[in-house]
């Protein structure tokens, strides 16, 4: 079943990156799609995800900056960071203190592109 | 070329090591692998390491709740203002003893390197000049002591099985007896997901403490091997259950000690051409 694979895939990013506590597929419009998040609320997740998305692609927008490639939410106990899954998708990482950001750049665009095939 | 040794990734770490403290190197040594990380050097001795798989002394203080996020910040705050070091605000305010720091970021900068040599080493690159630290090791810590320290720690969890996802044995009610000395949050955080160093985040504590207080709490019958992933909740309906969790203690067979591997670099790591940046620094000018 794709919905399996879906899962996998997250879960292999998280075996992947150090320091990612949870994740989340949700539909643009607030929906999730598949999660893994570890008890942090998948719903409010899924609609705060879909939000800041938009809002962080019209700041990119705004600010010429071309296209948006990674939404960072850093806070005192860790790390948000949204990603676009084509025009239809958004996928949420949750990371801690000690997020590996810098494989986290090598490898979020493989796992965007990984999901966004399942979802297809 | 991957080999197992018994002493982990130390050999390349003491090869890199050796030529940073010996030049007396300011900057930064990069090593890529996992976790991999940045040692940072001044005049050949190390005073902090930036990786991602040991908690930083910030992590440290602030998740074990030893100083407070509004004591940090405003103490931050307050240094950056007075251009005072953190470590000087934090004993000033005495939001900590000037002893039990220097015992902290001493601590914090050896659980780095052991979680460093723990794992997996895949090329070094030095980079001289030097970077200002919030809490930096002062005096720094010498090379040899450090890994000396984490050959020490590799050798007593070789004698430990272990294994990296954990689930507490029972589930634990309100009632259960309280175990104390932090078991209880450790058993509370192993939910099978967590990895050792995903329960030592959490908590605030070093990687090589809670790898050893997981053994004990395995030992004690307590922690179980995790199963295979628990399934996540079925889609399309609000997803409020928990992931499945043993409500029984498991027999187990034990797991097959964690290999260790380091990969020797596919080339003579090349520290020597950049030796002739690698002076002793006594300024604060970086790069060269």
């Amino acid at each position: 079943m794709s919905e399996d694979k879906l899962l996998a895939e997250m879960q292999a990013l998280r075996d992947r990156v150090a320091g990612i506590t949870g994740t989340a597929v949700a539909s643009r419009d607030g929906l999730i799609i598949r999660e893994d998040t570890g008890g942090v609320n998948p719903e409010n997740l899924a609609a705060l995800t879909a939000t800041s998305l938009a809002v962080a692609q019209r700041l990119a927008i705004e600010a010429g900056q071309g296209t948006l490639r990674e939404a960072l939410t850093k806070s005192s106990g860790g790390y948000v960071a949204i990603y676009a899954v084509g025009a239809a998708a958004v996928l949420v990482l949750l990371g801690d203190e000690g997020l590996d950001i810098t494989r986290l750049h090598r490898e979020s665009r493989a796992a965007v592109d990984s999901i966004e095939a399942l979802l297809a | 070329m991957t080999v197992t040794s018994d002493d982990g990734s130390v050999g390349p770490l003491r090869e890199a090591l050796g030529v940073c403290a010996a030049a007396g190197m300011s900057g930064a040594l990069r090593v890529t692998g996992r976790p991999g990380g940045a040692i940072h050097f001044a005049d050949g001795q190390v005073v902090a390491i930036e990786t991602p798989g040991a908690p930083s002394p910030e992590v440290l203080l602030l998740r074990s709740h030893r100083v407070t996020e509004s004591d940090w910040d405003a103490a931050f705050a307050a240094a950056a203002v007075a251009g005072r070091p953190m470590s000087t605000e934090l004993v000033a305010r005495q939001l900590m003893g000037a002893g039990e720091l220097e015992i902290l970021l001493r601590t914090a900068v050896a659980d780095a390197i052991f979680v460093l040599a723990s794992g997996t080493v895949e090329e070094y690159r030095a980079e001289p000049g030097q970077l200002e630290f919030v809490l930096p090791l002062q005096p720094g810590a010498e090379t040899d002591w450090l890994l000396a320290e984490a050959s020490r720690r590799i050798r007593v969890l070789a004698t430990l099985p272990h294994q990296d996802r954990v689930v507490a044995a029972s589930a634990m009610s309100a009632d259960s007896v309280r175990l104390g000395d932090g078991q209880d949050e450790i058993l509370a955080l192993a939910d099978g997901r967590r990895t050792t160093r995903d329960i030592a985040f959490a908590l605030g504590r070093g990687v090589y403490a809670t790898t050893l207080a997981l053994a004990r709490l395995r030992a004690a019958g307590q922690l179980v091997t995790a199963s295979s992933r628990a399934p996540g909740p079925a889609q399309g309906q609000p997803a409020q259950e928990q992931p499945v969790r043993p409500a029984l203690p498991r027999r187990q067979p034990e797991p097959a000690r964690q290999e260790r591997r380091h990969r020797l670099p596919s080339r003579t790591p090349d520290l020597r051409a950049p030796l002739s940046l690698l002076r002793p620094r006594s300024g604060r000018d970086p790069g060269s």
